[in-house]
């Protein structure tokens, strides 16, 4: 009832405070730094120099890793957003009450699920020699290509998001006034109509946000573009590991998960503004 | 005609649904079939019965090693996390104060950051600090990576407190330390229970930042990541479903202590 | 020590921000008394018990507490106990344990613990429920466990604060009885919290007023009821009819007013100072206000005023007045009269009323 700091309230407060500072933005900041340092005969030395920056920035293949990033990012959110959102409708308009917390709870399970495993399995069922294709093969089709291209890429993405944007989006239908609906029904707009034009305006908030999520998870995701897109071209997530694991070149490592970080929160800040932009003035 | 219309279009979101659950399940549940079967690489048919992937990653030392690794930091990371995650819940359910907002998005913000550059500063920052390589390198990312979540658990607990609660045992002469020890604790018990196994859960399964961190002392996960990179091996199916199983009992566990909030906890009134 | 009061406030102020909760307050209260702080939701009076009970600080002025002045004293080093409106016992703990609680903060030994707790449990007639949770307990039940919970230190005085504000009618007239009875057994001191009138005035040895962090006047109910000392108070105890003038002339007791509605002849019963030119209130009560219809014979301290509404509570009616200024009356008559004076909707009516039947309010 106290406000002002007691010793109390400081034990409580500090500790999460220090560790986020010395172990979160510490690190974080550290890498801003990082991209300025130089490296000579196999050691980093603290500097100040564009030359990673310049490096970076001038090769094709960063720029064909962002636009290819960028492009796989999109394409699995507009994915996941359009399979997810008859889900979350169903879950959030059709489904009893037990019958919602069950699927919620079927939802939450594989955020507790290696996604490593996940991958493979997933490898197993799409391979040329693969379930799928031997299943397709009862039926005299295939084999088709699924694995090692974009599309195995966007099978992983999807699998690693669909979880996520289900939940949120059925939390913020399940946030949309009842009566809305109902009166829409009533002013003669149709099933479809009133999804449209009622339901997801009610929503906007949350559905951006469900699709924030899965473009922040596409975007950052190395596992999918490597173990099921072959890895070739590469997106910025594997040059990332690449550089990082293959030598002391860390200093360009820094230069492009910072180039990834600003990424976001461009694609962060403008889907917020968009999502609470008022209609009308 | 509207009924059965209305019908039809309810039945086919549903099936979506349907659809969409089998989607997500497929390779967990295909992964859990594959362990247990005795091709290398199956397909179908189905080849036969076999426990031969459990029978090597028991016999398996690095596998051993690995887990070893993972139930250590688990243990460690759940304590830290908890620990700190109910500092934050606490401070936010109770104070207002200058600056409330950065803390906040300070403690909540992890889990939003790409694991591949969280995993590149830290490995960055701990070796210049001179504390990367080592099994705490993984502990310190994965508390600050759990936090959050630990956070989120214990604030949503607390939400549900009368404020007068507190009030009344101050009101009662003990002070805050021993109000925190005899009433918000014992309050909060079934969400710091549920948060020690969420969060142990979160640190079992994660892979990428330990791998940049860990150096020589691999986790499970990272050793997974390890047999990915190499050839193929179903071995990754039995680790995959061993981790599945007590992944999914620490969370069941920690949902039923959390559907119970009346739950007494005699440790309240022992003295 | 017997002498000086229990709890005294000297002009304590209190404000969150911007925002005044407690202005200028000051009161005493005595050894063994009953003290209602009554007002409508945010008129300071949980503030002010807060204060006392140290969960809230002063921003200005004294608090004494048995003539040691307390200030920034933590309530966990006063022994105020209160009786929260939400009761906010502890649900993870029994019956027992909750009422233990206060004992265990002392460091009281295990054994008498529990003898003390089993003592008030019986007394307050629940000591069957002792071992049962909280959860499993009614709401007149769990009433009695937070007055044990709060009694079984023995403190000086108890404070209370909207406590039976949650439980049905029935219940609430029992409960008020059995604290009545309560306080008057163990001889302390009672500070109680309420927006009811009813449950002050029924209990209350003396009755303070607040509103908008004020106090408003102090009293006991009697005085209260009959002489409200400002417009305020006699709204809040629900007086509609109430005049405001000037004096245009006295002539020994009785004062002419001058107001928007005419002018009216008044007796001062409390022979208050007053002069021709003072602007002056005073209220007369609705049973005391008599009806006739319009255009009966002339009579003395009239007004003509439109029947707007009526409303039905056992033999009585009230009807509701307005004036042609906008001024609203009530008048409370039994059924009978009514109908046989054939009050109706938007009829126009007289009302008047006797000189000795109302009521000048001392602070204008």
């Amino acid at each position: 009832m106290r406000h002002h700091a007691s010793l109390f309230g400081l034990t409580l407060a500090l500790p999460l405070l220090i560790w986020q500072l010395l172990f979160f933005v510490a690190p974080l900041a550290f890498l801003v730094a990082l991209s300025f340092w130089t490296v000579r005969n196999f050691q980093m030395q603290p500097d100040f120099d564009v030359s990673n920056w310049v490096r970076i920035y001038t090769r094709e293949v960063f720029w064909q890793a962002y636009l290819r990033s960028l492009i796989l990012a999109t394409a699995a959110t507009v994915l996941t957003s359009a399979i997810a959102f008859p889900a979350a409708y169903a879950i959030s308009f059709k489904l009893s009450e037990s019958a919602k917390r069950w699927i919620v709870f079927i939802l939450v399970i594989p955020f507790f699920t290696s996604y490593l495993v996940r991958v493979y399995s997933l490898q197993v069922f799409l391979s040329d020699a693969g379930i799928l294709n031997a299943a397709l093969g009862y039926f005299g089709l295939g084999p088709v290509l699924m694995l090692n291209n974009t599309f195995g890429v966007l099978v992983g993405l999807v699998t690693l998001c669909l979880p996520l944007v289900i939940l949120l989006q059925t939390f913020s239908l399940n946030f949309v006034n009842r009566d809305l609906v109902e009166a829409a029904h009533n002013l003669r707009c149709g099933p479809l109509a009133t999804v449209f034009r009622v339901i997801v305006p009610s929503a906007k908030v949350g559905l951006i946000i469900a699709a924030l999520f899965s473009f922040i998870l596409s975007f950052g995701d190395f596992v999918s573009p490597l173990y099921l897109g072959g890895g070739n071209p590469p997106t910025l997530s594997i040059m990332i590991t690449d550089i990082t694991k293959s030598g002391q070149q860390w200093p360009r490592a820094a230069v492009v998960a910072i180039t990834m970080i600003v990424s976001l929160l461009i694609v962060a800040f403008a889907s917020i503004r968009f999502a609470y932009k008022e209609r009308g003035r | 005609m509207t009924v059965t219309r209305d019908r039809m279009i309810s039945g086919t979101l549903k099936f979506h649904l349907f659809l969409c659950v089998v989607f997500i399940f497929a390779p967990i549940i295909g992964s859990f079939v594959f362990s247990l079967n005795s091709d290398r690489f199956p397909s179908l048919p189905l080849g036969s019965f076999s426990t031969e992937w459990y029978r090597l990653i028991w016999e398996d030392p690095f596998v051993w090693a690995g887990f070893f690794n993972t139930m250590i930091v688990g243990f460690c990371v759940a304590v830290i996390a908890t620990v700190l995650g109910f500092g934050g819940a606490y401070t936010d359910y109770r104070y207002k104060f200058f600056g409330k907002q950065i803390y906040m998005a300070l403690a909540l913000l992890p889990p939003t950051i790409p694991v591949v550059i969280l995993g590149l500063a830290m490995l960055a920052y701990l070796s210049r600090i001179g504390l990367s390589g080592d099994l705490y390198s993984i502990i310190i990312a994965h508390g600050v990576m759990c936090s959050p979540f630990a956070m989120a658990i214990i604030r949503l607990r607390l939400s549900q407190m009368d404020p007068d609660l507190e009030a009344a045992a101050w009101n009662l002469g003990g002070n805050e330390w021993v109000t925190l020890r005899h009433v918000v604790l014992p309050f909060t018990f079934p969400a710091i229970i549920a948060s020690l196994f969420i969060t142990m859960a979160v640190s079992f399964d994660e892979f990428a930042v330990a791998w940049f961190v860990s150096g020589l002392h691999e986790t499970l996960p990272v050793k997974v990541l390890g047999f990915l990179q190499g050839q193929v091996s179903p071995r990754i199916n039995a680790i995959g479903s061993l981790a599945f199983v007590s992944s999914i009992s620490l969370i069941v566990l920690a949902q039923m202590l959390l559907r119970t909030p009346s739950t007494r906890s005699r440790s309240a009134s022992e003295d | 020590m017997q002498n000086t009061p229990i709890v005294a406030f000297d002009q304590v102020n209190k404000s969150f921000g911007n925002f005044v909760a407690v202005e200028n307050v000051s009161f005493e209260i005595g050894r063994g008394e009953f003290l209602a702080i009554m007002g409508s939701s945010g008129c300071g009076k949980t503030t002010t018990l807060r204060m006392l009970a140290g969960l809230e600080a002063p921003s200005q002025g004294r608090i004494l507490l048995d003539g040691e002045e307390v200030g920034d004293k933590p309530t966990w080093s006063r022994d105020t106990p209160m009786v929260w409106q939400s009761l906010a016992l502890f649900p993870f703990l029994t019956v027992q344990e909750n009422v233990e609680f206060g004992l265990k903060m002392r460091k009281v030994p295990r054994k008498e613990r529990i003898e003390r707790a089993r003592k008030w449990l019986d007394r307050l007639g629940i000591l069957e429920f002792a071992d049962r949770n909280i959860a499993q307990l009614s709401g007149g039940q769990r009433q009695r466990v937070a007055l044990a919970r709060s009694l079984v230190t023995e403190p000086k005085i108890l404070l209370l604060d909207e406590p039976l504000s949650a439980l049905d009618a029935h219940l609430k007239v029992r409960m008020q009885s059995v604290l009545s009875n309560l306080q008057k057994d163990l001889g302390i001191t009672f500070v109680y919290v309420t927006h009811s009138m009813s449950e002050a005035f029924s209990m209350a040895d003396r009755v303070i007023i607040m509103s908008r962090g004020k106090v408003e006047q102090i009293g006991t109910p009697e005085e209260i009821f009959h002489h409200p000392t400002n417009r305020f108070v006699a709204e809040f105890l629900g007086s509609s009819n109430i005049f405001t003038g000037v004096i245009s002339s006295v002539n020994g007791d009785t004062l002419s007013v001058r107001t928007k509605e005419g002018v009216f002849e008044i007796r001062n019963q409390k022979k208050l100072e007053k002069q021709a030119g003072d602007s002056i209130s005073f209220t007369v009560r609705s049973e005391q206000l008599k009806l006739d219809l319009e255009d009966s014979k002339p009579l003395l301290n009239s007004i003509v005023a439109t029947v707007v509404g009526e409303e039905f509570s056992g033999a009585m009616a009230n009807i509701f007045l307005e004036t042609a200024d906008g001024l609203e009356l009530q008048v409370q008559k039994p059924h009978e009269e009514i109908r046989k004076l054939g009050v109706r909707h938007n009829r126009n009516v007289v009302a008047y009323f006797d000189p000795d039947q109302c009521h000048i309010l001392s602070e204008g």
